[in-house]
């Protein structure tokens, strides 16, 4: 079965192939039919290109072995994987509550990349950061974790809602008034200097 | 007239190479699974497919018709 990728690369394939026909024969534009083989070979289907190769590269970067293949985030990955309930991001790895496979990005989905134009070039900051100067040791996210990642899942969730400590802040939650990582309720995050110290998972053991 | 259609194939040309070129880079972003890849996608591919095909357009611009008996 032939995926939107080998779709992307069979439509390169035949870019490429009407685009050095058209460096061996530039005089066949002279006619009609040259000029629109062109038009086709070099502004639709290089256009096409561009815009499957930035919808593939963005599915691509919402995978979680996209985000741990850089060496700074290694330990986050690993994090996913504490045998400790109060870790947050473990617990909803580990029971499937995200998709695993879409870790990272199912909670951070206005983070770089995928955030506006500030957070884009904060990521472009992080790239250059990893590899022409030196990473922070700890990461931290511009502005606080936004309530906003857990609510998009949680808000409306009837065990959400009727819980009695939820409901009696739920204002100061949906405006972010009351952070539900740091506000002493949710607290134990990633917290990857402590990695040493935890037991871990292993699937099916 | 003759100089003037060699510039046209001359744009066709820089157009094409730049797009190969691109595209090339594209395939290589596609096998290689990094956050770099993407970089590389965004920054070297897109940039140098969007030049190929600004010097194509520029090339309908700067074209002229030719009579039929000096086309080739």
């Amino acid at each position: 079965m032939i995926g939107p990728t080998g779709i992307l690369v069979a439509l390169i394939v035949l870019t490429m192939v009407l685009t050095v026909v058209l460096i061996v024969r530039p005089s066949i534009t002279a006619g009609a039919t040259g000029k629109v083989l062109a038009f086709v070979a070099l502004c639709i289907l290089p256009a096409l290109c561009i815009g499957g190769g930035m919808s593939t590269q963005m599915q691509r970067s919402e995978q979680t072995r996209f985000c741990i293949s850089c060496h700074s985030m290694e330990n986050h990955g690993k994090s996913l994987y504490v045998d400790d309930p109060s870790y947050i991001p473990a617990q909803h790895f580990q029971n499937h509550r995200v998709p695993p496979d879409k870790a990272c990005y199912s909670c951070h989905a206005d983070y770089t990349i995928y955030g506006p134009l500030k957070d884009k070039f904060q990521g472009i900051k992080r790239l250059y950061m990893q590899y022409v100067s030196t990473p922070p040791k700890t990461f931290q996210i511009p502005g606080g974790y936004s309530n906003l990642q857990c609510l998009h899942c949680h808000a409306g969730a009837r065990k959400f809602e009727e819980n009695p400590v939820h409901a009696a802040m739920m204002d100061s939650l949906k405006t972010n008034e009351m952070s539900c990582l740091s506000s002493g309720c949710h607290d134990t995050v990633h917290n990857v200097t402590q990695l040493g110290n935890v037991k871990m998972w292993r699937p099916g053991q | 007239m003759k100089d003037r259609t060699i510039g046209i194939q001359r744009f066709l040309k820089i157009s094409s190479g730049l797009i190969i070129l691109g595209l090339l880079t594209e395939i290589v972003s596609l096998l290689w699974f990094h956050p770099l890849s993407f970089v590389l996608f965004a920054f070297v591919s897109a940039t140098l497919i969007g030049l190929g095909i600004l010097v194509y357009l520029a090339s309908l611009v700067f074209a002229v018709a030719l009579p039929s008996g000096n086309r080739e």
